[in-house]
Formats: structure tokens, C-alpha cells, sequence
């Protein structure tokens, strides 16, 4: 064979290859054949980020899987909000965990979704260096905090406890950063501090280098962050599977909060099969304490949301005030607050 | 090494003495032998040419006595001192592609001159502008010189540092005839004006009759002093005269003989 | 179209002008045919850089892009072309330290982003890292190759006139190598704007390419997105055609084609 013909073999051998690879390892044939069914018969995909206070959407993919209605969902992991974003507004998520104050924000700028549940109770905190001159929340004052975003209920939280020790809005400086890179700029004295969701609390912890400074808890009572959010149009044309969603998810928190082992096995097979962190990790921030985030009760409340629409037109990221049923839609959790937790347990193949 | 005076058979002091020079490469393991033994004398004012067939080692002999390559076995000496690196003493002109295309013609003949004074300096510029006729050029860049006028300009830059020798390769290689005809008498007259030892490097025949004192015939690799032909016409040379054809045909000869090794 | 014949004088805005022009139409058109909901229009990206510049922001952050740009990219140029005519100079040093340079050369300075925050904060040193990084080794390469594509000639008449090797380097190896050397600026600089969108995803708070990430994770406002593109897009124009009118400086055009 001719030097052109065995390079023309080369290259369709290995375009082969790693096609056959590709359909192999890579692709989602479950997510791919969903988009050839019938409109009516389509699983819906979610949307989830890996942290911690999204737990219920990995757990009820998982344990859905061996119920007797077989996979609920489809979920999607994506790393960031921004993309989120964008797939929920052209579609290509019909429903994705997001955070309170972006929800709010988005619904203001015209997009059709609502918010029908949420994530998590709890969940956040703010963490300063282990021998670092910070030792109550008054010596903050003219040092460098991280926050995740301004859409967020960390930011709220810090204008909260602002305001109980009288620190006014110019004298912390608030860095916007990606979660995972907040860990190690706290440990290079890049930041003084940082307010983030589980787990990178736990992970500074961890490091040896971080302690809790304070849990959410202490300055917001009742906080919640991740929500659970549908497009509207789903909630027009198919409510029975916002329904069966919305019913997961709160049979997945009744699990978790049940017992340890629960959590345990949680941490485990969520952070191998989803989010791709250490099971360790997870454990300690689901486990110690056990308080430190849970999962019940879920349904959104009207003070809750209130608050958070005032405490971001208060602190100038949002100028409409838009009502609490603008963007809510009760009727789901209404019907979902009689279910109970899945009958799953771990190492046993069946779950109710 | 004593520094004696020593005779050239013309009688004129030695300017350059090349005794029993060898130069053997290595390349890719083999070792090619360039030049066998050459024994060579050139006194103070001279112009001599080397002549031989391409790829002889002309240009290698030429690089010895610059300095830039040493020699296998042998010695160079000039003015009775051992050659051991490039000196601005002993100039090499190449073609056309040795002028520095980012300088003005002043830049280029300046180029040396940096050790003098401002006065000096600008003084010998012009001095060597006039002498190759490119006046009105001074600011000029090369890109926009004819192939002529960058090899005066070379001659130009060579001689403003007042070498005691000049070496050129084949300077007119890549000239046309007509230019090849006008750059010899240019540089007759310019060597008759300034005189210095001149070895000049051709494979054209006329060119070695027309220019030198003395030619040097190089037979082909590994390249031995086959003859020297003593051009005995006065300059200007009339190119139509018997003596001028005899020596031609006698030189003819010689390169004959060598090209039959 | 003969490929030596150069465009007459309003020919060389004309053309140009007319395909921006045909891009425009396209643009707006397939956002109308496709009805996207994310992707503005052209008008819409009008507004939004209409009410940029009336909020008088649009200046400070081209401003501050340009800021971390020429710091980066003069720290590149500053460190790279000494070093770069070093390694040309000495090929032994250089093939010690090539293979290191080439491991590090492709790996993106978003990947370097968690080192640039450990060494250097947040804010607008490790902004200024990261484009330093990005610009480095695009001129380290062109001076490398430029001192190497040195004609033995010039070297050798270097020599010849009894130049120290220092004054051959400066006085004959950077002349003759500064067109290559001014080609790899031209294109370090290229990246190294290009670069400035992911160098400001640090915790940085202004910049063009803030304004893009800024932009586009504060809810729907893609219209200022790709404003803020537009913009990095126009500047990187005029410093790409302010690169080229140096080419023209004479003692470096003979590096550069030209009609003989």
C-alpha cells in the first residue's frame, strides 16, 4: 500500500477508535434516546450543581432507579450557574436547583420559571483562618471576605449579622469567587475569610487550616439557599411530572434526615457516581454535626422569600418588588408534605 | 615566533605566510581533507587571486587566513605573528548579502569606525563615500541599492577601518557582466588609490588575469597549490593585447592540467 | 484576483466596511429567523453599549483591561526578549531549558488560575500574571528563532571587525533579529488580550472581560455580553493595526515584505 494509503487508513482507524471509545464511556444513551421520544413521554432533565445543599437531586436519581417506576429524571451536572441559566431559558433543562436570590432575580427579568420546592435547610457558613487575627464576626471590619456571587443568600447572610453588630455596608470588602478556589486562597492569605456553601466549609476544615467562624443558623434562622426551580411551561402542560418530581425530592429529604446511615451511604454513592468528591468529605459535612445541613421541611414559605426579596432590593441587587405567588407555585409541596420518606435502604436492591 | 622581515620572491616584504596549511573536516564521522599542504607568500601590496573549480576550498583558505577556521596542520602568519581569530586588521568582503540591511549606507560603512570620534568618523564615511561613487546616497538603506551598489558599499564598510588586508569571495558572483567589468576597474582604482594586500577569490578566468599580480591555481578537493602565474602587464590592462591573451592561454592551461587530477 | 496586486487607497476601507456590513445583516437575521431567546440582536447590543457609555463605565473598564494588558504583556517583553536572546544565543543553554518552556507553554492560563491566587491574592496581580504568562512565551519562541535565523554572515562580520560578543549581540543579532522579534510581540500581544477575559474571572471587579463573565452570570443580560465582546473585539483591532504601522519603521522593514 501506497505512503497516502496507509495514512488514509491511519486516520479512519483511529477516527473509529475514538468514536468507539467515545459511544462507550462517554456517551448518555439514556439522555440521548429520552430526546427521540414522543413529547409527552419525555423524562424531564434537572440540573444540579455538586455541592452539598442539592443533595436530594442525586439521592432521588439514585434510589428512583430502584424503585418500581424506574428513573424518575435525568439528571445533569453542570459546574456553574451561569450555564444553568442558559440551558433553563433555551430550554434544555426543564427544571434545575438554583439559589433563592437568583431565582427571584431571573423571574424579574422576564423569565418563565417558578419556584415550586426546596433544596435544603442550613448548609452555610463562614469559615476564617485556624490561627488568623479573626475571632468574633467584629473583626471583620477591613478585611477581604469571598462570596459566591452576588445572587446569593451568603451575601444576605453577611449584611444580616452586619447589621446585628453594626458594621456598616462599606467597611468588608466582598470578593465574588468561584467555590472552588476558595479553599486555597483562604490557606495563601488571599482572603481573609469566605461564605460558601457545604462543602467547602467542611473542606477547609479538613485542610486543617479553616474554622467555622459561624454557621448560618445563628443570624438567619430558618435560612435556605438552593431551591428547586420548574419552567412554566412544564408546570402548564405537564403537571403530573412537576408533581412526581416534587414528591422525590421530598421523600429523598425525609430519607436523609431519618438516621446516620442514611446519610453515610448518601455520601458515598454521591460522591462516586455524581459528584465526583471524596466520600469523606461528604460524610463529615453531612454527619458533623448532623444539623449542619438538613433537608426537611421543604416547602417554600412566603416569610422566608419575603425576606430575601427585601433583603435584595435593601442591599441594591434587585429593583422590582415582585410578590411572593409571582414566582411560586405552591401547589406542588402542598401535595407533596403527605409523603414519607423512601423505604430504601442501603445494600438492599428495592426501594418504595 | 621572531618577527623578521622576511622576502618575498619579489623581493617586497611579507604581508602573509601561509606554511605547509592543512585543513581536514569532520563530517558525520568521516573526515573529508579540504586542503593538502599549502605553502604560500604574499608580500605588503599584492593583489592575488585564487583560482580553482567550485568547491575546491577556496573559500575554506580564504576563512583560514580571516581567522575564522583553524588549521588542521600548518601556521598562517601575518606580519610575522601567528593567525588565531578575526581581526578587524584582515577584512573579508562576501557577496551582496553582507551588507546590514537595518543601517544606512553611512550606518554600514560607520559600522567599525565606532572607537574614533565623531569628527573622525564622519570624516572617513565620507571620505569612503566619495571613493566608491555613492554620493547622495548616504541615507539610503540597501533594500533600495542596485547588487553594484551594496558590493561597493561592502568595499566601502572593509576598508573604512584602514585593514592591512582584504579578503573578497568571489564579490562579483552575483553581479551581471556588465557590472562584473565596471566593479573590476572600481576596485583597481580604488586599490591603486589606497594600496593594500588584496587576495581575491574567482573561478572566472579573465577576471583573475584582469586584476591580479600574481594567481594562484587551486586544483580540485583536496586542494593543493597547483601553480602561480605572475601576471607581468601594467595597469590599465588592455584585454586585447598578446601578452594579456598569452598569459590567458597559459593560465587556461594550468587550470587544465588541474582539473585532470 | 491577482495575488501580488495591492487595494487602491479607498478600496482598503471600502471592503472591509462592506463585509462588517453583510455580517451585521447576517447576524440580525438569524437571530429573527431562529427566535432565540438568549442571543441579542445587534440593536439590542446597541442599547446595551449605549447605556454603558451613558453610565460612564464602559471607559474605566476598557481602561483597566488595557492597564492589566500592558503590564502583563510589558513584563513579557521585558523578561522574554533578553532571555529569549540568551537561549538563541548559547544553543547548549537552550536545550536545557526548551523542554522545560515547551511543558509549560500549553497549559492554559485558566489552569494556572489557582496558582496565580495562591501566589499572588486576588485582585489585579494575578490578573497581570496570568497575561504575563500567556504573552511570555510567544516572544520567548520568536526571539529564540529569530536570533538562531541570524545569517553566520552578519555574525561573522561581527567578528571580523573585532566585536566583543556582547556588542555582536546588541549590535548585530537584535537588529538583525527584530523583525522576527517584532512579529512574535505582534502576536503575544494579540494573546495576551484575548487572554484578559479569563484573567479577569479573579476576583477582580472591572475590566472588559469582567464584564463579560459579570455580565453574563447576573441574570439575562447577554446583550452586554456581547457588547463587552464587540469592544475586545475593536480594541484588539486598532493595537493589531497600531503593531504594524512599527513594521514600517525603516530599520526594521526590510524584515517584511514589501514591493521590490
Amino acid at each position: 500500500m501506497s505512503l497516502k494509503g496507509k495514512i488514509a487508513l491511519g486516520i479512519f482507524g483511529w477516527l473509529l477508535l475514538i468514536t468507539g471509545l467515545h459511544a462507550y464511556l462517554n456517551v448518555n444513551w439514556a439522555a440521548v434516546l429520552n430526546d427521540y421520544r414522543p413529547l409527552d413521554q419525555r423524562k424531564i432533565t434537572v440540573a444540579y450543581l455538586p455541592v452539598t445543599c442539592q443533595l436530594t437531586c442525586p439521592v432521588t436519581d439514585y434510589i428512583s432507579k430502584y424503585s418500581l417506576s424506574g428513573e424518575m429524571f435525568l439528571p445533569k451536572m453542570f459546574q456553574g450557574f451561569p450555564e444553568i441559566k442558559e440551558a433553563l431559558i433555551s430550554n434544555r433543562v426543564q427544571a434545575a436547583f438554583v439559589v433563592a436570590p437568583l431565582a427571584i432575580a431571573l423571574v424579574s427579568q422576564g423569565v418563565p420559571i417558578k419556584v415550586v420546592y426546596l433544596g435544603h435547610r442550613y448548609g452555610s457558613a463562614v469559615v476564617v483562618r485556624k490561627d488568623g487575627p479573626i475571632k468574633t464576626f467584629a473583626d471583620m471590619r477591613g478585611r477581604t471576605i469571598a462570596i459566591p456571587s452576588r445572587f446569593s443568600d451568603e451575601r444576605l447572610l453577611l449584611f444580616r449579622a452586619m447589621k446585628v453588630y453594626g458594621i456598616k455596608p462599606g467597611e468588608i470588602k466582598m470578593v465574588e469567587m468561584a467555590p472552588p478556589d476558595v479553599s486555597s486562597a483562604l490557606a495563601a492569605h488571599a482572603i481573609d475569610a469566605f461564605v460558601m456553601g457545604e462543602p467547602f466549609p467542611s473542606q477547609a476544615e479538613l485542610g486543617g487550616f479553616g474554622r467555622v467562624l459561624f454557621q448560618a443558623r445563628e443570624y438567619w434562622p430558618d435560612y435556605m439557599s438552593c431551591i428547586l426551580v420548574v419552567r412554566q411551561d412544564l408546570i402548564d402542560k405537564r403537571p403530573e411530572v412537576v408533581q412526581t418530581l416534587v414528591d422525590g425530592i421530598a421523600r429523598s429529604g425525609l430519607w436523609l434526615d431519618t438516621s446516620k446511615p442514611h446519610r453515610e451511604n448518601a455520601a458515598d454513592f454521591v460522591g462516586r457516581f455524581y459528584y465526583n468528591q471524596k466520600p469523606a468529605l461528604l460524610r463529615w459535612a453531612l454527619t458533623k454535626p448532623m444539623d449542619r445541613v438538613t433537608y426537611s421541611p421543604l416547602a417554600p414559605r412566603k416569610a422566608d422569600f419575603d425576606m430575601v426579596r427585601d433583603l435584595m432590593i435593601e442591599t441594591g441587587v434587585l429593583n422590582k418588588k415582585i410578590e411572593f405567588s409571582d414566582y411560586t407555585d405552591t401547589r406542588f409541596s402542598d401535595q407533596a408534605s403527605i409523603q414519607t420518606p423512601w423505604r430504601y435502604e442501603p445494600g438492599i436492591a428495592t426501594a418504595r | 615566533m621572531a618577527t623578521e622581515t622576511l622576502k618575498t620572491p619579489s623581493g617586497l616584504r611579507s604581508k602573509l605566510r601561509m606554511e605547509h596549511v592543512s585543513k581536514v573536516f569532520d563530517r558525520d564521522g568521516k573526515s573529508v581533507p579540504v586542503l593538502d599542504d599549502i605553502n604560500l607568500d604574499v608580500s605588503e601590496g599584492e593583489f592575488i587571486c585564487l583560482v580553482g573549480p567550485s568547491g575546491c576550498g577556496k573559500s575554506t583558505l580564504l576563512n583560514l587566513t580571516g581567522g575564522f577556521l583553524a588549521p588542521t596542520s600548518g601556521s598562517v602568519t601575518i606580519d610575522g605573528q601567528g593567525v588565531h581569530g578575526p581581526d578587524p586588521r584582515r577584512i573579508l568582503v562576501f557577496q551582496e548579502r553582507g551588507v546590514f540591511p537595518w543601517l544606512t549606507v553611512e550606518g554600514n560603512i560607520g559600522f567599525g569606525l565606532s572607537k574614533l570620534s565623531r569628527v573622525e568618523r564622519e570624516q572617513r564615511i565620507a571620505h569612503y563615500i566619495q571613493m566608491v561613487r555613492l554620493q547622495g546616497f548616504e541615507h539610503t538603506y540597501p533594500s533600495d541599492l542596485s547588487g553594484g551598489m551594496k558590493q561597493r558599499l561592502q568595499v566601502a564598510r572593509a576598508l573604512a577601518v584602514n585593514p592591512d588586508i582584504l579578503f573578497l569571495d568571489e564579490p562579483f558572483g552575483a553581479l551581471d557582466s556588465v557590472t562584473r567589468l565596471i566593479m573590476r576597474g572600481e576596485l583597481l582604482r580604488i586599490w591603486q588609490t589606497e594600496r593594500r594586500t588584496i587576495i581575491f577569490v574567482t573561478h572566472d578566468i579573465d577576471e583573475a588575469v584582469q586584476l591580479a599580480d600574481r594567481v594562484v591555481v587551486l586544483s580540485s578537493r583536496p586542494a593543493k597549490i597547483e601553480d602561480i602565474l605572475t601576471i607581468d602587464i601594467a595597469h590599465p590592462r588592455n584585454i586585447s593585447s598578446p601578452r594579456y591573451l598569452e598569459l590567458r592561454d597559459e593560465l587556461l592551461r594550468k587550470i587544465g592540467l588541474a582539473y585532470t587530477v | 484576483m491577482n495575488s501580488l496586486a495591492k487595494p487602491a487607497g479607498w478600496e482598503k476601507f471600502f471592503w472591509p466596511l462592506l463585509a462588517a456590513g453583510l455580517l451585521l445583516a447576517v447576524w440580525y437575521y438569524s437571530v429573527v429567523w431562529t427566535a432565540t431567546k438568549v442571543f441579542p440582536s445587534p440593536l439590542s447590543v446597541d442599547k446595551g453599549l449605549a447605556g454603558l457609555l451613558h453610565k460612564h463605565v464602559l471607559w474605566a473598564d476598557i481602561g483597566d483591561s488595557l492597564r492589566r494588558v500592558g503590564l502583563g504583556f510589558g513584563a513579557a517583553a521585558i523578561v522574554g526578549i533578553p532571555l529569549g536572546l540568551t537561549l538563541g544565543w548559547y544553543p547548549a543553554l537552550n536545550q536545557v531549558v526548551n523542554p522545560v518552556l515547551q511543558f509549560l507553554r500549553p497549559i492554559s492560563p485558566i489552569a494556572w488560575i489557582p496558582v496565580a491566587i495562591v501566589f499572588f491574592g486576588v485582585g489585579d496581580r494575578p490578573a497581570v500574571f496570568l497575561i504575563f504568562l500567556s504573552a511570555f512565551f510567544p516572544i520567548l519562541v520568536a526571539c529564540v528563532s529569530g536570533v538562531s535565523n541570524v545569517p553566520a554572515i552578519f555574525r561573522r562580520a561581527g567578528r571580523n571587525f573585532g566585536l566583543s560578543p556582547a556588542q555582536i549581540l546588541t549590535r548585530v543579532v537584535f537588529p538583525a533579529a527584530l523583525p522576527q522579534i517584532l512579529i512574535g510581540l505582534r502576536i503575544a500581544l494579540g494573546v495576551a488580550w484575548l487572554v484578559v477575559v479569563a484573567a479577569e474571572m479573579i476576583a477582580v471587579d472591572s475590566g472588559l472581560g469582567y464584564l463579560v463573565i459579570d455580565s453574563r452570570n447576573s441574570g439575562k443580560r447577554y446583550d452586554l455580553v456581547v457588547a463587552a465582546m464587540l469592544v475586545i473585539g475593536l480594541i484588539g483591532l486598532a493595537l493589531d493595526l497600531g503593531f504594524r504601522s512599527l513594521e514600517k519603521i525603516r530599520s526594521v522593514r526590510w524584515g517584511f515584505r514589501h514591493e521590490s
